[in-house]
């Protein structure tokens, strides 16, 4: 179908699911559930379909859409995709799918819910194919702000505090980075938004990206979990429904890092590779310290939370390494984009699995279980899966994700690289002891009653674990598509 | 014969039991073991069947599993001598165990995973030794430690195993980053990641002139931080003995042909790197004979049978490596070969005991009789004790005397003096074991730590044939392996195996019948006290049975710590940055409150205030 | 009399009411000093309507204005003042100092 505008297509599912959802009334609830479904099934599909559309042998960006927004002000809605792009769309329709299909048992106030989830889904997509530096910060915050609601209302151990908590720390973020893009702007001219043709400006003198470089990384790495601002993205993944922690540890937190990478790196190539050792050194930093604090969580969310902090600490070392150039810069960005994706359904399998156990026990303390693994063996065995896909085992995607990154930061930073690697026996550590206390151990009596997975629920789950394994075993399959990705000049 | 047909069979097969076992098959355990040795035996014929017929030249059969822009990643298998044998042993040593499994694991509720455990560990293992590339290889490495985890907390539900399994993951952990950056370096020096490419750059003596040496020294060293881990030598070595906590047919899997033997394999594979690297060959030598000193004086009193089994392994390992690291490929080569089938004959014997006296300890397990209840299972003990022991004309005594012989070089008398020390200690704890469960005297000063409960099966068969039959087989392999030491030489070509004459092997094999007579002895003879030598100096006796105290001293050294740290980061985390940045937006929302504490409605002062700036503005602007 | 003793003159009328709304507790004085401002600032623009400008019709047209919504604002004021009054029985303002963040 040539000409059918795909991205716009896609950016559109879910916001048809938000004006479905509230058009109907409240109390049909599976009509609203049925409609998201759709909506979220039909975002694969056409994620499915660019992916297999992106022609890699020419690369770049491709199905670009472009028409005038705000002409006063130079604002274009431009869309294209390039490798990342593809990628991560797909990621988040496949997020987004999941999602609702392990929210299918909610109950209450079930329209609002899904409401918000689509305006959130609607934004992250938008981010993903923007390429109006304008577009991009509207759709970022588009999908920011649904988070406060959506923890506020649905969540649990101090939703508030930690909805608002949330909110500000992402409000300081967009702070920064709102100066940083208006710099950008102005630096150039003030005639474009358009994020390829800023790359060109001659106007971004070194000096200019040196010092407009870290709004925009730290802006963006606020929402990344850059150490040491990662604060509110544990305490958020915990309060938030198992959907929402799904999207906001799978999805959300990408944006931080596609955002560095499509509006700093790509713009501010200098800049980048200036600040690439400082920031590595923090990405490492959070790497190690991540799995430290994950040591000693209680709460399964809280582990996977400081988990996340970790593993987007391999993705933010990966863009650094990038950032800083060389031989094996590509390297380091094929691992960085790798491991979004592949961290991204990991921690989507992960909070599936915790939120089902959640669900029936509403307690979520590691100490307060034992053996599950035998009284529910699927979810458990989900979680074990997740478990060893975070800790790099082979045969799962994040395997390759980490070797790319640490192959590339042992030739560009040794000591960083050793450090991260060594960062693995502390990931196993932290992640062998919750399974050792929770999934194998005596049972615990009190959960004698709990329900495993029937088949329905399954299928979510099953989805993310195929897609890990997938790309576990073909790694070609995404790293090809990673290549294709465009940067700076 | 097709070459390859029977190579992709023989890696496939294991594959396929697996996943076939464990999605279709997890609940019924009978067609699980089946499936699962009906892959064994598939891997079995194919492997041997690709030694008998093997070309003299190494072969490789790869396929292009991806690209990286120009870049290929292939995956395949390599076949030539190393690889050969090694393939054969694992897949036969494998096969044994999972027979014996279908009696030991009867009754267990896991049987169907169990099996599909074991296949998964077969076809790691398999793949790792005929890997042909080194990503490959580091997979494979890998994922052996992940179904050795898997394995060892079998029984997930006893705190123990579930301990053990997460010790055995983390200290080969540690052991893996050695050698993952290790191999990257390789990687970046040799610029390719075929196996046998990296070997002919390494093979011909004498070093490659492309790269420095201190180089080579570096990634040598790197690679043997993986075998320590994997391997057990000192200072990773705890794990292993923890590993006993698995069934027992892992640990006689884990023990002889898969996961330790991988560390020492991965030596054999890359000997010619190592050999280009002269210092980290002593450092090898140094861990090596001080690991196989350290753990045959822990074998020496420990009474856990299996315990006493697992020192022996790590020592053995030690005695490999010398050999190695003497620079004798075919020395720890064949050791490797041989204490495969020794070991693994062992421990299935221990646990045939184990199973029907329902006890670890030795001391109860002679006094429960076992010895006389079970002759095949001991005549086997001893087939194995004698191999372990090194008595002339067993197959560990073939091995043992390559690698006392390999050790000749200057400075390497101190190693050959470390070695006689070792060789006597294991002659001496091996027949301890063996004399006191055949020779039980329940009038000694020996105290069992536990009593014996012996099943209540006890009409079954004391030796049912699913057992006996892999003992028997094993028994035969050890008894016969060590004869064909020149054909394993010829097929790894080894030029010139040097024949240890007879005066050379004397010191030897006196060595290891001083320790069977002492043993004797000790523990053998009539009224024998049973208690051993050592425990004429009772300090010493305690720091063996303490083992030296390195757990302990890791507890306080390593590990808290590390927990110490962690705890840090934590109050890092909760007190200081989390609460900096509460405080942060809690004093803002103060300031707000104080602020609208002062906003109380008092219109008129406000008037007045904006009065006079407005007034001051004005007068400010007319000023200027 | 000049342009200037007439401003003069405003201003100081102005500054009277101004103290008036700013010093007196009493809500009809305050109510009295805005009456007052807004005279001051009737005069005012009279007498540069006078002084300066050709056209005079629009100096009285405001100061109509002025007066029209002097009278409204009156309204609205005392009503409100007899509001207060009925709820507190004082229409002293510093009682009315009750709001807090």
């Amino acid at each position: 179908m040539p000409g059918f505008p795909i991205l716009t297509a896609t950016i559109l599912c879910p916001l048809i699911a938000l004006l479905v959802t509230l058009l109907i009334p409240g109390r049909h609830e599976k009509a609203i559930k049925i409609a998201n479904t759709l909506c979220a099934l039909a975002s694969v599909i056409l994620a499915i379909t660019i992916w297999a559309q992106y022609d890699r042998s020419v690369g770049g960006f491709q199905m670009m859409e472009d028409m005038a927004w705000l002409p006063s002000f130079d604002i274009r809605y431009t869309v294209g995709v390039d490798g990342a792009g593809v990628v991560l769309g797909l990621l988040t329709a496949i997020v987004f799918f999941t999602g609702v299909l392990s929210m299918w048992t909610l109950k209450t106030r079930v329209k609002e819910y899904f409401a918000f989830k689509a305006a959130l889904v609607f934004g992250v997509f938008g981010v993903f194919f923007a390429l109006d530096i304008f577009a991009f910060f509207f759709f970022y915050e588009i999908a920011v702000l649904p988070m406060y609601p959506l923890i506020a209302i649905w969540g649990s151990t101090r939703k508030e505090y930690s909805a608002m908590k949330l909110t500000l720390f992402l409000m300081a973020g967009s702070v920064l980075l709102f100066p940083g893009l208006i710099a950008l702007y102005v630096q150039a001219g003030g005639e474009t938004w358009n994020i390829l043709e800023l790359a060109q400006s001659p106007q971004y003198t070194r000096t200019f990206q040196i010092f407009c470089y870290p709004f925009i990384y730290i802006g963006f790495g606020v929402l990344a979990g850059m150490f040491p601002f990662h604060g509110w993205s544990p305490t958020g993944h915990v309060a938030a429904p198992t959907a929402v922690s799904m999207l906001h540890a799978g999805v959300l937190m990408k944006l931080g890092a596609f955002g560095i990478l499509r509006i700093g790196m790509t713009c501010l190539p200098l800049g980048a590779a200036y600040w690439a050792p400082t920031f590595a050194t923090l990405a490492t930093a959070g790497i190690i310290y991540g799995a430290f604090v994950a040591m000693r969580q209680t709460d399964f969310k809280y582990v996977i939370g400081f988990s996340s902090v970790s593993h987007m600490g391999i993705v933010l070392l990966g863009l650094n390494i990038y950032a800083g150039g060389g031989d094996v810069a590509q390297t380091g960005l094929d691992g960085a984009i790798f491991q979004m994706f592949a961290h991204g359904i990991m921690t989507a399998l992960f909070f599936s699995a915790v939120g089902f156990i959640y669900d029936q026990t509403h307690d979520r303390d590691i100490r307060h279980f034992g053996g599950l693994v035998s009284q529910v063996p699927i979810a458990g065995s989900m979680f074990i899966l997740a478990a060893m896909c975070g800790m790099g085992v082979p045969g799962f995607a994040s395997f390759w994700a980490e070797l790319l990154v640490f192959i590339a930061a042992v030739q560009t930073y040794p000591v960083l690289g050793i450090l991260a690697i060594v960062g693995l026996i502390f990931t196993a550590a932290y992640t062998l002891r919750v399974l050792g206390k929770a999934m194998f151990g005596p049972r615990n009596k009190n959960w004698e009653h709990l329900v495993d997975v029937g088949v329905w629920a399954l299928l979510p789950r099953a989805i993310l674990v195929g897609v890990l394994l997938l790309f576990g075993f073909f790694p070609n399959l995404i790293l090809d598509m990673i290549r294709s990705t465009v940067w700076g000049p | 014969m097709n070459h390859e047909l029977l190579a992709l069979a023989c890696v496939t097969a294991p594959l396929l039991g697996f996943a076939v076992a464990l999605i279709g098959f997890r609940r019924r355990h009978s067609s699980a073991a089946a499936i699962v040795i009906a892959s064994g035996l598939v891997s079995l014929v194919a492997s041997v069947l690709l030694l008998i017929t093997a070309r003299p030249e190494a072969q490789a059969f790869t396929a292009r599993w991806f690209m990286i822009e120009d870049f290929s990643i292939e995956f395949g298998v390599l076949l030539d001598g190393r690889t050969l044998i090694m393939g054969s042993v694992v897949a036969l040593i494998t096969l044994c165990i999972q027979v014996y499994s279908l009696y030991y694991m009867a009754s267990d509720p896991g049987k169907g995973r169990f099996f599909a455990f074991l296949a998964l560990f077969e076809w790691s293992m398999l793949l790792f030794v005929y890997s042909a590339n080194l990503l490959q290889m580091f997979i494979f490495w890998e994922l052996v430690g992940l179904a050795s985890f898997l394995l060892i907390g079998f029984w997930y539900e006893k705190p123990s195993a579930v301990a053990a399994a997460k010790k055995a993951f983390l200290m080969t952990r540690v052991g893996d980053v050695g050698l993952f950056i290790g191999l990257i370096l390789l990687f970046q020096t040799s610029g390719t990641l075929d196996v046998l490419g990296i070997a002919n750059i390494f093979e011909p003596h004498g070093l490659p002139e492309s790269i420095a040496p201190q180089r080579i020294e570096l990634i040598a060293m790197l690679l043997f931080v993986g075998v320590i881990g994997k391997s057990a030598q000192f200072p990773l070595h705890t794990w292993l003995p923890d590993a006993m906590e698995g069934p027992t047919p892992v640990s006689a899997l884990l023990h002889s042909a898969t996961m330790v033997a991988a560390g020492v394999f991965l030596v054999t594979r890359f000997h010619g790197l190592f050999l280009d690297a002269p210092t980290t060959m002593t450092t090898i030598l140094w861990i090596a004979t001080f690991t196989a000193l350290l753990s045959s004086t822990m074998a020496m009193v420990a009474k856990d049978m299996k315990r006493v089994l697992a020192f022996s392994s790590i020592s053995q390992l030690g005695f490999m490596l010398m050999g190695l690291g003497a620079g004798s490929l075919f020395a720890g080569y064949f050791h490797l070969t041989t204490h495969a089938f020794f070991k693994a004959l062992l421990f299935l014997c221990a646990g045939a005991y184990i199973h029907s006296s329902g006890t670890n300890d030795l001391i109860a397990i002679g006094r429960a009789g076992a010895a006389r209840r079970m002759k095949i299972t001991t005549i086997g003990l001893v087939v194995g004790g004698a191999a372990l022991a090194g008595i002339p004309m067993f197959a560990g005594f073939f091995s043992k005397e390559h690698i006392l012989s390999a050790l000749h070089g200057p400075g390497q008398m101190i190693f050959k003096i470390g070695a006689f020390g070792a060789a006597f200690m294991t002659a001496y704890y091996t027949f301890r074991m063996v004399f006191l469960i055949m020779r039980p005297n329940p009038n000694s000063q020996a105290t069992p730590d536990e009593p014996a409960y012996p099943h209540d099966d006890a009409h079954g068969p004391a030796e049912p044939l699913a057992m006996i039959l892999p003992i028997i087989v094993l028994s035969l392999g050890a008894l016969v392996i060590g004869f064909f030491g020149d054909k394993i030489g010829a097929i790894l070509h080894v030029e010139h195996i040097h024949h240890p004459t007879i005066g050379e092997m004397a010191p030897a094999v006196v060595v290891a019948l001083l320790g069977v007579v002492l043993a004797w002895i000790d523990f053998g003879r009539a009224n024998a006290k049973q208690r051993g030598f050592v425990s004429l100096v009772p300090a010493a006796e305690k720091l063996f049975e303490k083992r030296w105290y390195i757990d302990e001293i890791y507890n306080t050294a390593i590990v808290r710590p590390v927990i110490m740290i962690a705890k840090l980061c934590y109050g890092t985390e909760t007190r200081g940055l989390d609460k900096g940045i509460d405080s942060l937006a809690y004093s803002t929302a103060k300031v707000g409150r104080e602020v609208a504490r002062g906003h109380v409605g008092r219109l008129q002062l406000y008037i007045g205030v904006a009065v006079v700036v407005v007034a001051s503005l004005v007068f400010y602007v007319g000023m200027r | 009399m000049t342009l200037h003793a007439w401003m003069v003159f405003a201003l100081t009328l102005f500054c009277i009411g101004l103290y008036g709304v700013i010093a007196r507790r009493n809500l009809i004085a305050i109510l009295i000093g805005i009456e007052l401002m807004l005279n001051a600032a009737s005069i005012n623009v009279l007498a540069i309507n006078y002084f300066v400008s050709p056209e005079p019709a629009v100096g009285q047209i405001i100061v109509l204005f002025i007066i029209g919504l002097a009278a409204a604002e009156a309204a609205i004021a005392l009503s409100i003042i007899l509001g207060v009054y009925r709820q507190r029985a004082s229409i002293d303002v510093t009682l009315l100092e009750e709001l807090r963040g």
